[in-house]
């Protein structure tokens, strides 16, 4: 094993929190049994890193085998690092058929073509969703395995989540990925979560939604706090009200996790009856974020107990029915409406 | 309300109000010292208008040097009632008593070698020019620096924690109040090791029979501060007016708007005319001011900003958190910061 294949394993070990790894060698299996079992988890991590590297260094491990146990780790716990959405647009006819192989072949095949050093690893995992890891290099260097981009997407759907990208390899990563799919063109999806998981569930669909409905169920499901016979709620019905329309704009349950929303604000002032600034031709100008550990719990709960004036304004249930968390806002037409538009950027 | 500025003479036939103390343990002071006054208000007043933040080059006043000391630094807040024979010309006698009592206490439990180096050396400096009136006392700053056992000679003590008491236009009549033998300089501001906090505040409350107590910022002040900012951006760009709220949401959500300086600042100017002859600004426009902001937000996100609490306040020229915590950003307008500090302190404090 040479110096960089050692670099690399050292950094991948060293990721990987205690918890994890003792399943993930196993399901590894490039460490003999004796081996494994000559590891003793408790010790502190650096002596458990060495461990691992010695015993690789014995079995003569190759760079392959030590980044695909990376990948293992990152396809079991995607909510790591930063991930952000694209969208593929202007499908041709035969997009539907394209099938995994041709997928493969294809984006392999344009990448290898355009950058001199590159490193292309792909995994389909059970619920469907390929995995591509991309370790960059140029024309000069050999590609670096420390900071590899990884790419999730979902055959036949219009979405690809990407992570730790660099501007400068944007290009050809958009370009492959346009002429993989069969696609006219890749766009910015302007959703930037930590969590994969959130934002498959978001952009997919995959979370309890609530539809306005005449006899919505929803009300009975809640469960209120027992309460007195004798003691009436005056705003039960107002608070029901709130409880679904904040069902409806934000969905029922456990939500998709994202962290922040951004609204980037381009629109005529507004505030109290202010004479010199409402004649105003300019904009006020400001930016606006949200952030929380689950924004859309918070949102839901912000509607739910009033903080928010309902009907839900379409800036923020634009989040879930776009899938977006970036937004720019200006004001529609030289006249100066009272509902401010979500426009893409 | 007296607005802040005005001069005001004590007639002499006005009887001087003197507020009455009460201490933790029994005092040795003479009685004369100290009145009962029973149904008297509180002398300060919360002031209700202000005059504008004016720039100064403060670099005028005060050694650059010690400006660089008090700039970019995050400070936490404290008020400290008055000190009791504190003297601004035995300041290195108290450095070394300090750096004892440190090192003394450091070393409790601990077996003393002897010929070992206590490794804390403190010093006390006086800033001078940051007091705008003739009540106001100088500031101090005090800089505690560690010598590691064994250290070279040529290695260059590492600071470790930094602290300043200060007052700046403090209320007139309350300090004229005062007893002759006490100092007012009721706000102190600190950074480092909360340890070295409390080691310090205990050798204050030892040498000078005071009191320190936390001071948390009210949404008054942060009000105040967004406003007064804004409007120094013709002179000093602000580059961003940025304010933070906190709803409780479940889980809590943190709301930060990031208002163009330009923008905020013609939205202050049509409150508060820069052209206007009267130079104080009254409480109300600061109020209309944010609740301008906090309306225009509410017409896009329909979000009660007022269900919240503001907790942030920051531009280029510093920041205030409630917490207690600020930075100086610019020392053009510290004094603005500080004399609104100096009145949160001094309003804060038991009477």
């Amino acid at each position: 094993m040479d110096a960089q294949v050692r670099s690399v394993l050292r950094r991948v070990i060293r990721r990987i929190p205690n918890k994890n790894i003792e399943n993930l060698l196993k399901k590894w299996n490039c460490l003999s049994t004796d081996q494994l079992c000559a590891l003793d988890y408790t010790r502190p991590k650096w002596m458990i890193v060495e461990l691992v590297a010695s015993f690789c260094e014995d079995n003569s491990l190759n760079l392959k085998q030590i980044t695909n146990l990376e990948m293992m780790y990152h396809i079991e716990n995607p909510d790591q690092g930063v991930w952000h959405a694209c969208q593929l647009t202007e499908a041709q006819d035969d997009a539907v058929c394209v099938d995994l192989t041709q997928f493969k072949e294809q984006f392999k095949a344009h990448l290898h073509g355009v950058v001199r050093h590159i490193s292309i690893k792909m995994k389909k995992h059970e619920d469907e969703a390929i995995w591509i890891r991309i370790a960059w290099g140029d024309n000069f260097s050999k590609p670096n395995h420390l900071k590899p981009t990884y790419v999730v997407h979902h055959l036949h759907t219009s979405y690809v989540f990407i992570s730790n990208l660099m501007a400068k390899h944007k290009i050809f990563l958009c370009q492959a990925l346009v002429m993989a799919t069969k696609h006219g063109s890749i766009k910015d999806g302007h959703l930037s979560t930590r969590s994969l998981t959130g934002m498959r569930e978001l952009l997919l669909r995959r979370y309890q939604q609530v539809f306005p409905n005449a006899h919505s169920s929803i009300l009975q499901e809640r469960n209120t706090l027992p309460s007195h016979p004798c003691i009436g709620k005056e705003h039960s019905g107002h608070e029901d009200m709130r409880h679904q329309m904040s069902c409806e704009a934000f969905g029922h349950g456990p939500t998709p996790k994202l962290e922040t929303a951004v609204y980037r604000l381009e629109t005529r002032y507004r505030g109290n009856d202010n004479q010199t600034l409402s004649d105003r031709e300019e904009f006020f100008r400001g930016v606006v974020r949200f952030s929380s550990s689950s924004l859309l719990d918070s949102l839901r709960h912000c509607v739910a107990s009033g903080m928010a004036e309902g009907p839900v304004t379409p800036l923020l249930s634009a989040i879930t029915q776009r899938g977006r968390n970036y937004f720019v806002i200006t004001d529609k037409g030289p006249s100066v409406s009272s509902q401010a538009s979500a426009q893409r950027a | 309300m007296e607005a802040r500025g005005s001069a005001v003479n004590t007639p002499a036939s006005r009887p001087v109000t003197r507020r009455s103390k009460s201490y933790g343990r029994s005092c040795v002071e003479a009685p004369s010292y100290f009145w009962q006054t029973p149904g008297h208000l509180t002398v300060l007043k919360i002031p209700t208008s202000r005059g504008a933040a004016k720039s100064q080059l403060i670099t005028d006043k005060v050694d650059p040097e010690h400006i660089a000391l008090l700039v970019k630094n995050e400070w936490k807040l404290s008020y400290v009632t008055p000190l009791h024979h504190f003297r601004h010309t035995q300041l290195k006698s108290y450095s070394r008593h300090l750096a004892a009592f440190i090192a003394a206490e450091k070393q409790q439990g601990v077996a003393v070698e002897v010929g070992l180096e206590a490794g804390f050396k403190v010093t006390f400096t006086a800033v001078l020019g940051l007091a705008e009136t003739d009540e106001d006392a100088e500031t101090v700053f005090i800089q505690i620096q560690s010598k590691p056992a064994f250290a070279a000679a040529a290695d260059a003590p590492k600071v470790v924690w930094r602290g300043w008491l200060t007052c700046v236009n403090g209320d007139p009549e309350y300090l004229r109040s005062l007893p002759p033998d006490f100092v007012s300089l009721p706000l102190f501001c600190t950074s480092g090791a909360e340890s070295l906090t409390t080691l310090v505040k205990t050798w204050f409350e030892r040498a000078f029979d005071c009191n320190f107590g936390s001071l948390a910022l009210n949404s008054t002040t942060l009000n105040w501060l967004a406003a007064l900012w804004t409007g120094c951006h013709p002179t000093c760009n602000i580059r961003h007016l940025k304010l933070a709220w906190s709803l409780p949401t479940q889980p809590p959500m943190d709301v930060s708007y990031t208002v163009n300086p330009q923008d905020a600042w013609e939205l202050w100017n049509s409150i508060h005319p820069e052209e206007s002859t009267d130079d104080k600004i009254d409480i109300k426009e600061v109020q209309s001011f944010i609740s301008g902001l906090e309306t225009h937000f509410f017409r896009h996100f329909k979000i009660y900003l007022s269900a919240g609490t503001l907790v942030k306040v920051s531009t280029a020229l510093g920041s205030a958190h409630l917490d207690g915590k600020i930075k100086i950003g610019n020392s053009d307008y510290i004094t603005t910061l500080l004399t609104l500090l100096t009145e949160s302190a001094l309003l804060k404090m038991p009477t």
